[in-house]
């Protein structure tokens, strides 16, 4: 490894403690919401906005940018953090996550500079993300379509349809990144509704899959870098991470779905991320 | 001491369903209790879950008894299909969902599978109205009252609190068709029934008598209804309030009487104006005896974001705005 990549990596590495810790500010602000599928998607995020995707932040409506979509839109404090981050919104509208009037609400709203559509119910993201890719490929555009869905969110068979459509139409300028914290709202999905074997279920629809640790940033960055993995076929990167990554006391458990953050544990959880850089 | 609050009274250790009722104060919570309840009554009753089973507080039903409780996984539509077919074989499935994914996520097997069989399928939806302001609009249930209500065969419920909500739910035993339960979310209702109160479906609570306007509210503004009425008594303004637990089948006779009676309607809730009670009170003294109303709640629009109480009082929808629709009213 050179050292520019390793300076690379590093960076992205801090641009990741930095959306962590926006997280908690703004969901401390807030009083509380939904920390563990937020922490989860930060090291691919920040792999995402500051690395991958193709963006204007001073001009969110340029008609070539790459498209993000958050399916698994009770992650916007995540997303909140990192647009703040690329410059897409001011950093004084992650204290406004659910005020009165804001469009920073607990879910994306494509009002919000950055913000590619409104989600929060699950299972839109993959059939609207389909649309996207399909919306290039139709206008002869290069620009490249990504989706995050969580891993109790493909429990939606609308999922299943995207899929099988994705595959058929060959969007290879098509990916899914798939947060797989195992964790959804009331448990783990082996015991709600199984998901296993994700990959062979995902290969079998005629996805080209990868599996990657989704908190190694290296791993991440390959995997963003090798993208497109067939010619003719959508990607799927199954990212394996752990809910509420980075605060001990949060770290896979359910009950850090969508919690209350007080001046007691949002201190607590800072001391843990650590000072910004 | 009423029978209920006596069979409370002699059994505080054991949380009796009653004292638990009574210390929920979230109809969600009381809907949970009523799934034990009604499970405990009979067999072939099963909870269906689709991720919800913290928003119910049935973890202490699955845990006693968790072959009773099927876990449909974040999957609305096949819940509602699953329930239905369940239905179709003598079971009664009770399903457990949020009110903005449970109407419109599954709406096509809720109409086919559910309605149009005329399977007996209760739905309860926590959740509902703009009890998640501040997750935005794809988390609002403003306009289930109109979806539901156009659904032949089904019955519609908005309960004002904990315990009707209890009697509510105990009540669908009797029904042979569907029914939609509308619930509230993770805050606490004020208590305005009791839970031996003559409840039944269909029949209408008049909470209060008046002769200068009515209100007639559902759900989450049936507090504020008669909080509204308190103060005006003091203006020397009559107004009669009436508790429409019931949407459908509406209480044509409360309705009428109180329009032939009292001269004035306001319709109170907490739902788009268009297609919910407000619409169901019109559409019926329009053909049988016009009289002058105003509609109290959500405009046209898709809501804002913010607290509950916040957004409610931004559009109108709390003590305020029905005083003010009674005062223009009996001008
Ligand atoms: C259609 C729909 N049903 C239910 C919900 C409520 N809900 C929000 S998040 C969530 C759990 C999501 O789990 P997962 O996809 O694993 O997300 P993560 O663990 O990454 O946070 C549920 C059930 C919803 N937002 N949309």
């Amino acid at each position: 490894m050179n050292s520019n990549y390793q300076a690379k990596i590093d960076g992205l590495k801090e641009d990741a403690r930095h959306i962590r810790r926006n997280i908690w500010r703004a969901l401390h602000g807030a009083g509380g919401g939904h920390m563990g599928g937020s922490s989860s998607a930060a090291d691919i995020l920040a792999a995402l906005y500051f690395h991958h995707l193709n963006l204007r932040p001073k001009e969110p409506d340029w008609q070539d940018r790459d498209r993000f979509v958050l399916s698994k839109g009770h992650a916007n404090a995540a997303l909140g953090a990192t647009l703040a981050r690329a410059g897409f919104i001011d950093d004084s509208v992650l204290d406004q996550f659910y005020v009165y009037q804001s469009n920073f609400g607990m879910h994306p709203d494509i009002k919000m500079a950055g913000v590619e559509m409104s989600t929060g119910g699950l299972g839109h993201g993959l059939s609207v993300g389909l649309g996207m890719a399909l919306g290039a490929r139709m206008q002869g555009k290069d620009f490249r379509t990504c989706v995050m869905v969580g891993d109790g969110e493909l429990q939606e068979g609308s999922n299943w349809e995207g899929a099988m459509a994705a595959a058929h139409l060959g969007l290879s300028n098509l990916t899914v990144i798939l947060d797989y914290n195992k964790i959804q709202q009331s448990g783990t999905v082996t015991q709600m509704m199984g998901l296993e074997p994700a990959a062979d279920k995902w290969a079998a629809f005629g996805w080209a899959v990868r599996e990657i640790d989704g908190h190694d940033m290296s791993a991440v960055v390959e995997a963003l870098d090798a993208l497109p993995y067939a010619e003719a076929a959508p990607s799927l990167i199954i990212a394996h991470t752990i809910k509420g990554k980075g605060v001990s006391f949060a770290e896979d458990s359910f009950l850090w779905h969508n919690n209350m953050v007080t001046d007691e544990v949002y201190a607590k959880a800072l001391a843990e991320l650590g000072e910004p850089g | 001491m009423s029978s209920v609050e006596q069979a409370a009274a002699e059994q505080p250790q054991s949380k009796s369903p009653a004292w638990e009722v009574k210390a929920a104060k979230q109809s969600r919570l009381a809907f949970g209790l009523a799934v034990g309840e009604l499970a405990r009554r009979d067999e072939k009753v099963a909870a269906i879950s689709a991720d919800t089973i913290d928003l119910f507080g049935l973890r202490p039903f699955l845990e006693a008894s968790p072959e009773r409780l099927i876990e449909a996984g974040i999957a609305e539509q096949n819940a509602m299909g699953i329930a239905a077919g369940m239905a179709t074989t003598g079971m009664r499935p009770i399903i457990c969902g949020y009110a903005p994914f449970i109407t419109t996520r599954s709406l096509e097997q809720l109409r086919n599978d559910v309605a149009y069989a005329n399977q007996r399928v209760v739905i309860g939806g926590a959740c509902s109205g703009i009890v998640l302001a501040m997750s935005g609009g794809t988390h609002h249930a403003v306009e289930d009252i109109a979806i539901m209500r156009n659904m032949p065969n089904m019955t519609v419920i908005a309960p004002c609190d904990a315990r009707q909500t209890w009697q509510a739910a105990l009540a669908t035993e009797q029904l042979d068709g569907p029914c939609y339960l509308r619930l509230g979310g993770k805050f606490d209702e004020p208590d305005v029934t009791e839970l031996d109160a003559d409840f039944r479906i269909g029949k209408a609570d008049q909470l209060r008598d008046g002769n200068d306007v009515t209100v007639i509210a559902c759900g989450a503004l049936v507090a504020p209804a008669l909080a509204a009425a308190e103060a005006l008594a003091h203006d020397g303004i009559g107004v009669r309030v009436i508790n429409m637990h019931t949407i459908k089948p509406l209480d044509r006779d409360a309705v009428l009487k109180a329009a032939a009676e009292t001269g004035a309607i306001v319709t109170a809730e907490e739902h788009r104006v268009t297609g919910g009670l407000g619409g169901a009170v019109a559409e019926l003294l329009a053909v049988e005896l016009p009289t002058r109303m105003r509609m109290i709640g959500m405009p046209d629009e898709f809501a804002i974001i913010g607290p509950t109480a916040r957004v409610r009082e931004h559009y109108g929808m709390d003590q305020n705005a029905i005083s003010d629709a009674c005062h223009e009213l009996t001008k």
